[in-house]
């Protein structure tokens, strides 16, 4: 029997990051993974699909090549070296987290995991149950994929994410099931990779809840390169007799049957929790089972707290992590909380997605004065020697103070462009605060600058409004 | 789901208040708005209703001692189950039967507290609540420096009223001494009336005041006063003959502005009635007592006394006072001095009305008088100003045909 200050179930990026601060302040912490430490991010998420994308890239670059002067011959893709990179960047940094978690005295045991009771931790490892007493228990088993009935994955023609990262080959033909993050993701990337695109979403634009001028500019760009994209349709049925499938889908215009080689469905996630007897602990879970906590991720449950995915969205690593810090040092007894201002997004799609804060929408209905100003990648020297001029940062601040309330950018790395919109908005910085920070140039962030020269009223480099 | 419910922030600068009264105890299940406690300030008793229905949890702070604003005084389970939630301070108190809200919520807009995260942090480690502090940076963001300066203000007073509050004999009190903590009204009386000696040049002019006629007046007119359900004391014709001297007189009804070097003439009659009551003196006002006819002001009167004696005033109806009459008559004695209600510049005083031997057209005639005192403030008012203008009111007074016309 083990004894322990926290348990912490789940290795991914809540987990194991709540792990190491756990035990920085001294407590006796036990990470339990099911799999692998970094979870669903490092192996089968964010870290992957970020490797392949940067091929994906790369191998458009290279076609793409002679725009630039420089002529290439033969370029393909060798599928198995390519996972095989994939699997080494992905073991890197298992192995750092597997490290830094010893490093800092905390155990790790690898096996399924179940709450026995408020302070008792059953573990099924290889050499057996392993039974743990702990004050505390942090639940970080985060979310699954969700499959959709009469399109249950098969591993051949049906598959989801994690099979997705994980193929030989582009297929010729994809169709994608779900026009949000993971599926604009793979859309992308396979493209590059040579696959005919077909999305099917069921909502009335992809990346449902994003704004539409961001979502067009990504649209434009996968229907520019031949992807078919239904909206406010759905998959009827799927015929999976032969070699390839042969998909009904319903659209607005009616039905229609594609033949593809693979459907990959990425309709959302959901919790995990069933070993995690909630019900027989009294822990709250809300309507779609996600566990509900207070801003120090305290469940109803003195003791049981829980972070990350397993909340319910945004399903983001990065905030995964931070509430895994916030727990780690509640249970120390310090007077942390999750209070930050704003959690910023990124989408890797083609071009990027990347929000932090209130839409202009939002801010409206808030009641502010919303100013909204737009800077185009199009105008931007480093976006044009890039080769990446599609795009723009957009910029949403309250008109009275020049307080940032929103940073929008779709185009070239929006995904590193976002932090600065993140830390203007925690620093309550404004507009102008923004404008006056110089900017190196010619670099991408310049176009945020802008933006903000627009909305304090003095643009250098567009014309006022 | 747990809530706690904080002190809120009952306004006017009120940073901590006594807890009077608890009007639930632990275990109890309270509806959401109903009193669940009841707040001495230093200006009035607050009652504070929850802010949720639920079960009591827990009472953190004991009657009789002191809470500062933003304090957790109470944990509510709202049987939502679930973690607590971030604690909220409840919106604004209504004190007891009042309608006037006394402070509005304080502002929590949904981007929240302007402080940078480092700011936050600190907050939290000093148990500081953050949307309690007023930021003094730029579009008034909260710096660290406020943080601090708020954390050693609230501390070391809490601690120091608390234990004085529980050990009632501890050292230094001898054994045929009581002691009973300053608090409250008390302290309020304390601080305002050496705040006035101290920072004002006072004198009090005394004069006689010939009361016959009013008296008859006030008698010929009491029972259709009656039938309109008021009870018609002196203090509205009083006020009824000293609003139009506060007119001639500017200066009376003024304050004086030290900091920018000018005196503030108030072109508005909000008349303080100095009242006595169980926990102290309180002064409710008056409000545009120029707009009011007699009978509204006997009634309005009638209604603050009221509520003084029953400890439940409203802030609003403690302040804004721009003169101050105080009537020790009833009592009896022969004049006072009264002190001036700062940042007022001047206060009257009313005594006993007794019939007394006068001279008049050289006969002694026996009639109802009784002593005015009007204690100002040197500084602003000259003492012939000030007897020219107790003149006039004593000479509205006297003039029974002009308050006849009032009361008609």
């Amino acid at each position: 029997m083990i004894e322990a200050d926290v348990v912490v179930i789940g290795g991914g990026p809540g987990g194991y990051v709540c792990g190491i601060r756990a035990a920085q302040l001294g407590l006796k912490t036990v990470v339990v993974e099911a799999d692998r430490l970094g979870g669903e991010c490092v192996n089968y998420g964010c870290i992957p699909s970020k490797s392949l994308i940067t091929v994906s890239k790369l191998v458009d670059k290279v076609k793409d090549a002679e725009k630039y002067g420089v002529r290439v011959s033969g370029v393909s893709v060798d599928f198995d070296q390519l996972q095989k990179w994939k699997s080494e960047v992905i073991s890197k940094l298992v192995d750092g987290i597997s490290l830094l978690l010893r490093g800092y005295k905390a155990t790790v045991l690898i096996g399924q995991a179940e709450i026995a009771a408020k302070d008792r931790v059953l573990v099924e490892t290889r050499e057996g149950k392993e039974e743990i007493r702990c004050k505390n228990i942090v639940i970080a088993t985060g979310t699954r994929t969700s499959g959709l009935p009469g399109l249950e994955f098969d591993g051949r023609l049906v598959i989801g994410s994690k099979e997705g990262l994980d193929l030989r080959e582009a297929p010729n033909r994809l169709m994608i099931v779900g026009g949000g993050a993971i599926g604009l993701e793979f859309a992308s990337m396979f493209q590059k990779l040579g696959s005919a695109i077909t999305i099917v979403e069921i909502m009335d634009q992809l990346l449902p809840g994003s704004d539409l001028d961001l979502v067009r500019v990504v649209q434009r760009k996968l229907e520019s390169r031949g992807a078919k994209i239904y909206l406010k349709s759905k998959v009827l049925r799927i015929n999976k007799e032969g070699p390839a499938a042969e998909v009904e889908v319903e659209t607005p215009e009616g039905k229609v049957t594609v033949e593809v080689d693979k459907v990959l469905v990425s309709v959302g996630r959901k919790p995990r929790t069933e070993r995690m007897n909630l019900q027989g602990i009294g822990v709250q879970v809300d309507a779609r089972g996600y566990i509900v906590t207070d801003n120090k991720m305290q469940t109803n449950v003195p003791g049981i707290y829980a972070i990350g995915d397993v909340r319910g969205p945004p399903l983001l690593a990065h905030k995964a992590s931070k509430e895994g810090i916030v727990a780690a040092e509640c249970i120390a007894g310090m007077p942390s909380a999750a209070d930050w201002r704003a959690i910023p997004d990124a989408v890797f799609c083609d071009p990027e997605v990347a929000t932090v804060g209130l839409t202009e929408a939002k801010a409206t209905e808030q009641g502010y004065r919303v100013k909204r100003s737009r800077f185009q990648f199009g105008a931007l020297g480093r976006a044009l020697t890039a080769g990446e001029p599609d795009g723009f940062v957009k910029v949403i601040s309250n008109e009275e103070d020049g307080l940032v309330l929103g940073v929008q950018i779709v185009g070239p790395e929006a995904s590193d462009l976002i932090s600065e919109a993140a830390l203007a908005m925690e620093m309550g910085a404004t507009v102008e605060d923004i404008a006056l920070t110089i900017h190196p140039h010619p670099t991408l962030p310049e176009a945020l600058m802008e933006a903000s020269e627009l909305a304090s009223g003095r643009p250098i480099h567009q014309l006022k409004a | 789901m747990t809530y706690e419910l904080r002190l809120p922030d009952i306004g006017e600068g009120v940073a901590e208040g006594e807890i009077l009264k608890w009007m639930a105890k632990e275990g109890d299940t309270i509806r959401e708005d109903q009193p669940i406690l009841e707040v001495m300030t230093d200006k009035v008793n607050v009652q504070i209703p929850a802010p949720r229905s639920g079960r009591v949890d827990k009472i953190l702070v004991k009657e009789g001692d002191i809470a500062q604003v933003g304090q957790v005084i109470m944990v509510i389970d709202d049987g939502s189950g679930g973690g607590s939630a971030p604690s909220v301070a409840p919106s604004a108190p209504t004190a007891a039967a009042a309608t006037a809200a006394t402070a509005a919520p304080p502002a929590t807009p949904s981007q929240g507290v302007l402080a940078t995260p480092a700011t936050r942090r600190l907050a939290r480690e000093l148990g500081i609540d953050i949307s309690m502090v007023k930021g003094s940076g730029p579009q008034g963001r909260v710096t660290d420096e406020d943080i601090r300066r708020s954390a050693s203000g609230v501390r070391p007073g809490t601690a120091a009223v608390t234990v004085q509050a529980q050990k009632p004999a501890r050292p230094g009190v001898g054994p045929m001494e009581e002691l009973v903590p300053l608090r409250g009204v008390r302290k309020t009386i304390s601080e305002r009336m050496l705040r006035s000696l101290q920072t004002t040049a006072q004198v009090t002019h005394v004069d006689e005041v010939d009361m016959t006629e009013l008296v008859l007046l006030r008698e010929a007119f009491k029972g259709s006063a009656e039938k309109r359900g008021v009870r018609l004391t002196y203090m509205p014709f009083i006020i009824k003959a000293l609003l139009p001297a506060l007119k001639e007189f500017p200066y009376v009804n003024s304050s004086l502005d030290e900091q920018n070097g000018n005196i503030i003439l108030k072109k508005y009659y909000n008349i303080g009635i100095a009242t006595d009551t169980e926990q102290g003196l309180v002064v409710p006002v008056v409000k545009d007592a120029d707009m009011k006819d007699i009978f509204e002001l006997a009634g309005e009167i009638e209604r603050l006394a009221d509520k003084a004696r029953k400890a439940q005033l409203t802030l609003d109806e403690v302040r804004g006072s721009t003169f101050t009459i105080t009537n020790v008559g009833a009592i009896g004695g022969l004049f006072a001095t009264p002190i001036v209600n700062v940042p007022e510049v001047a206060i009257l005083g009313l005594h006993k009305i007794a019939k007394r031997p006068v001279v008049r057209d050289g006969k002694v005639e026996i009639r109802d008088t009784t002593y005015f005192s009007l204690s100002f403030d040197h500084r602003v008012i000259d003492g012939a100003y000030a007897a020219r203008f107790t003149s006039r009111v004593i000479e509205n007074i006297q003039d029974t045909k002009k308050l006849l016309s009032e009361v008609l």
